[in-house]
């Protein structure tokens, strides 16, 4: 009997257990599928340089409960304020520092105010995301911009800031929408045109140059691809690599893709592709011209053959230690670079060139953007609002700039002289793209379990071009019918 | 003394209830979740029964994984248990600082995962790698060449990272059974002519019989659910090459730089590893299972 007695208590308890999980509570609402695309037409390149798009269709987001009234942050706060904000940067982080800065002012500011951050590191979306299904109160996170769209804000957990924004800034007289650099508001906003995030990190992705080894060489950054095969091999007659990229690092590879088909089909074309769900967008022969162009890279040495074996930093190390020439990457480049390169190390940076009989401009810029972005649940979304507004002052900004030697989002702020060109290059964007002309933020296991796999085989000779074309073709196809 | 029952669950309920809240709820839970799609947001569940695990069975990168995480538990075991067995014997003969030699073997098990990925990453550099520095130093010029990193290579080489990593802590454990077998039975072999070969298979291996058992059950756990190398031996983001079951439930469920999100799909994984671990070491179990040896 008594053991009848403990099977059926183990039993009752396994049962219980599975009921829990069952439990739950109101459902919310269902996520959009990802529109079709009907006719993956050509996007075309914007007439005039001056003009600034918002690039990329915007993101999917599930349509968030409806916000409350907006009021002044000042009336709206009686009592004390607590706001908790999770970080993705460690504490020691020169981005931290600046931002716990930003705090104790706020607090100081807002006696009423307090805001409790929790240093994550950059897998903050992640700890976030498990944080918010435990119950856990969170007002406001940073991440990537194109990983939080493709993450919480696609899940419906941005709060809505388009009212928010109408405030004026509080150092110029202008609503606070207009004190950003063109475009980067609405680069992640939803497909209703709603904005979620407030981008305050701006990264270009261009060329980085050693500039006195390319003076050593007497060649001048391109701006055609056939310049930039003729600078190369000058580089690589001097002695030096042309270029250094890394073999484990996939979404540094993808950018020759990402700029290849923007600057020969324009911002966009790219993931058109990416949505085409029969996978016949593949086929275009712009495809097989841009693998075509990367291997050549290899081929004729322009990438060292060791690279296929690089793993982070080893590629970008040699562009530290004067063995190379230049990297496609970020801004942050010289950031990370900054204690191994010589004292007299000149940076300069040059936007991806064209190519030949492309719509695309040279302009075009794919920026990393790091946002923050008010969470849906919070108690006190305007109190939140009030310190993101409060950050984005040209002073603010220029202290970000200044400490962390990074681009920042509000106009009229100088980069630090390592990244100035690429200050140069945002403030001349036609059109800003997301990572992956956008994909990475609609897409993600596309991009990461398709896109990024296949190319990655190209790229390090594992796939011919005709191959990377054909397994693209079939993989989109299989992946949308799945 | 007579203990009673009701002591006894008393002070069973504890341990049972943590085990309960902390292993078989999680357990259950995602076996639930593993019959939904669901991003671990929300309560957005939408119910589809097996399509989870169905899907896995046509995923070329989870296929990928699984091969890697089988080639890891029986080709990497076999090294390991080679090696630690090699290890074993040599330090049971009378060389000189065997304390030292074992510290020194056993050394990986004790240094931070991320320390030992980029010591790997060091080893393996294509420009200034230790490793190919030494070949060209021994007179291998061309094998010091090798770019050991590169995608068809760079499973095998982290493999061998891992073997280095767990050959000490299974060599720790066969030490501490050989350490009490008594002596006088070596000495008797020696005394009938036996030589240290005989000695290691008529005596060291079927004393540590039931050490080897616990040993390669414990390597199978560890091998299944193998994570934290694999994850962190590439840097900023882990490779397909080097995906195991475990690294590719985290991607698809957690995300790396790419919000995938599929906390459904991931569970599915999970479930599915659980069931390898359950059929393996049931398997291991029975065909391990020996009468004791008594002499």
């Amino acid at each position: 009997m008594h053991k009848k007695y403990w099977m059926l208590l183990v039993i009752g308890l396994l049962f219980a257990s599975l009921l829990v999980a069952c439990g739950g509570t109101a459902p919310a609402p269902v996520a959009d599928a990802p529109a079709e695309v009907a006719e993956p037409a050509e996007v075309e390149a914007p007439a005039e340089p001056a003009e600034v798009e918002a690039p990329a269709e915007p993101a999917e987001v599930e349509a968030p409960a409806e916000p409350a009234e907006v009021e002044a942050p000042a009336e709206a706060a009686e009592g004390p304020v607590e706001l908790t904000y999770w970080s993705m940067w460690n504490e020691n982080e020169a981005q931290a520092q600046v931002i716990q800065s930003w705090i104790e002012a706020f607090e100081a500011e807002h006696p009423n105010i307090s805001i409790d951050a929790v240093w994550n590191g950059r897998q903050n979306q992640t700890l976030v995301r498990t944080a918010l299904e435990s119950g856990t109160k969170i007002d406001f996170v940073d991440q990537d911009a194109d990983p939080l769209a493709g993450g919480l804000m696609s899940e419906g957990q941005g709060y809505p800031l388009d009212d928010l924004l109408d405030m004026p800034a509080l150092d110029e007289d202008m609503p606070l929408r207009d004190v950003f650099t063109p475009s980067v508001l609405e680069l992640f906003a939803g497909q209703d045109g709603t904005i979620y995030q407030i981008p305050y990190v701006y990264n270009t992705v261009q060329f980085w140059y050693n500039k006195g080894l390319f003076e050593e060489v007497g060649v001048e950054p391109p701006t055609t691809w056939e310049e930039f095969l003729a600078v190369n091999d000058a580089i690589l007659e001097a002695g030096y690599a042309p270029l250094a990229v890394e073999s484990d690092i996939a979404f540094y590879q993808i950018d020759f893709l990402t700029y290849y088909v923007a600057r020969a089909k324009g911002p966009g074309f790219l993931k058109a592709a990416v949505e085409d769900k029969t996978g016949e967008m593949w086929n275009d022969p712009i495809f097989l011209e841009a693998a075509q162009a990367t291997r050549e890279l290899w081929d004729r040495g322009h990438i060292p053959a060791e690279s296929v074996g690089f793993l982070w930093p080893a590629g970008q190390q040699t562009l530290g230690f004067g063995e190379s020439a230049m990297e496609l990457v970020g801004s942050w480049l010289p950031i990370e670079l900054a204690d191994i390169v010589e004292e007299d190390f000149e940076w300069g940076a040059f936007n991806f060139p064209t190519v030949e009989g492309g719509i695309g401009s040279q302009d075009d810029m794919q920026a990393v953007l790091l946002a923050f972005m008010i969470l849906n649940d919070s108690e006190n979304p305007e109190e939140a609002f009030e310190f993101l507004r409060f950050i984005m002052t040209k002073e603010n900004m220029q202290q970000m700039a200044d400490a962390a030697l990074v681009g920042v989002t509000r106009e009229g702020v100088q980069w630090a002289d390592a990244i100035a060109d690429g200050a140069e290059a945002a403030a001349n964007a036609n059109t800003v793209m997301g990572l992956s002309d956008g994909a990475v933020a609609l897409y993600p296991e596309f991009v990461n379990n398709i896109l990024y796999v296949n190319w990655r085989g190209l790229f390090l000779g594992e796939l011919t071009p005709e191959e990377f074309v054909a397994t693209m073709a079939a993989d989109a196809a299989d992946y949308w019918a799945n | 003394m007579k203990v009673s029952r009701g002591f006894i669950a008393a002070m069973l309920l504890p341990a049972s209830l943590l085990y309960l809240v902390f292993f078989l709820f999680p357990t259950a839970q995602t076996l639930y979740f593993s019959f939904f799609d669901f991003s671990g947001l929300g309560n957005d569940k939408v119910f589809i029964g097996l399509d989870n695990f169905a899907e896995l069975v046509g995923d070329d990168l989870f296929l990928l994984s699984m091969r890697n995480t089988i080639i890891i538990l029986l080709f990497g075991g076999l090294l390991i248990f080679a090696l630690a067995f090699m290890f074993t014997a040599l330090l049971n003969s009378d060389v000189r600082g065997r304390r030292i030699f074992r510290a020194i073997i056993f050394i990986p098990n004790v240094i931070a995962t991320i320390a030992l990925t980029t010591l790997w990453s060091y080893i393996y550099n294509p420009r200034f790698g230790l490793l190919n520095n030494a070949l060209t130093q021994l007179g291998f010029e061309e094998l010091g060449k090798t770019t050991w990193t590169e995608p068809d290579k760079i499973f095998w080489a982290m493999l061998v990272a891992l073997i280095w990593i767990f050959v000490g802590f299974y060599m720790v454990l066969l030490l501490a059974g050989t350490d009490k077998i008594p002596i006088e039975y070596y000495e008797a072999a020696k005394l009938d002519g036996a030589s240290q070969v005989q000695m290691f298979f008529r005596i060291t291996v079927p004393m540590l019989w039931d050490v080897i058992t616990v040993a390669v059950v414990m390597w199978s756990i560890a091998a299944l659910k193998i994570f934290e190398f694999p994850f962190a031996f590439t840097s900023l983001e882990p490779v397909p090459e080097t995906y195991t079951s475990a690294v590719y439930l985290y991607v698809m469920g957690f995300g790396q730089r790419t919000p995938i999100y599929r906390l459904g799909y991931a569970s599915a994984i999970g479930v599915w590893m659980l069931i390898t671990v359950i059929i393996v070491i049931v398997f291991l179990r029975r065909a391990l299972t020996r009468e004791a040896v008594q002499y």
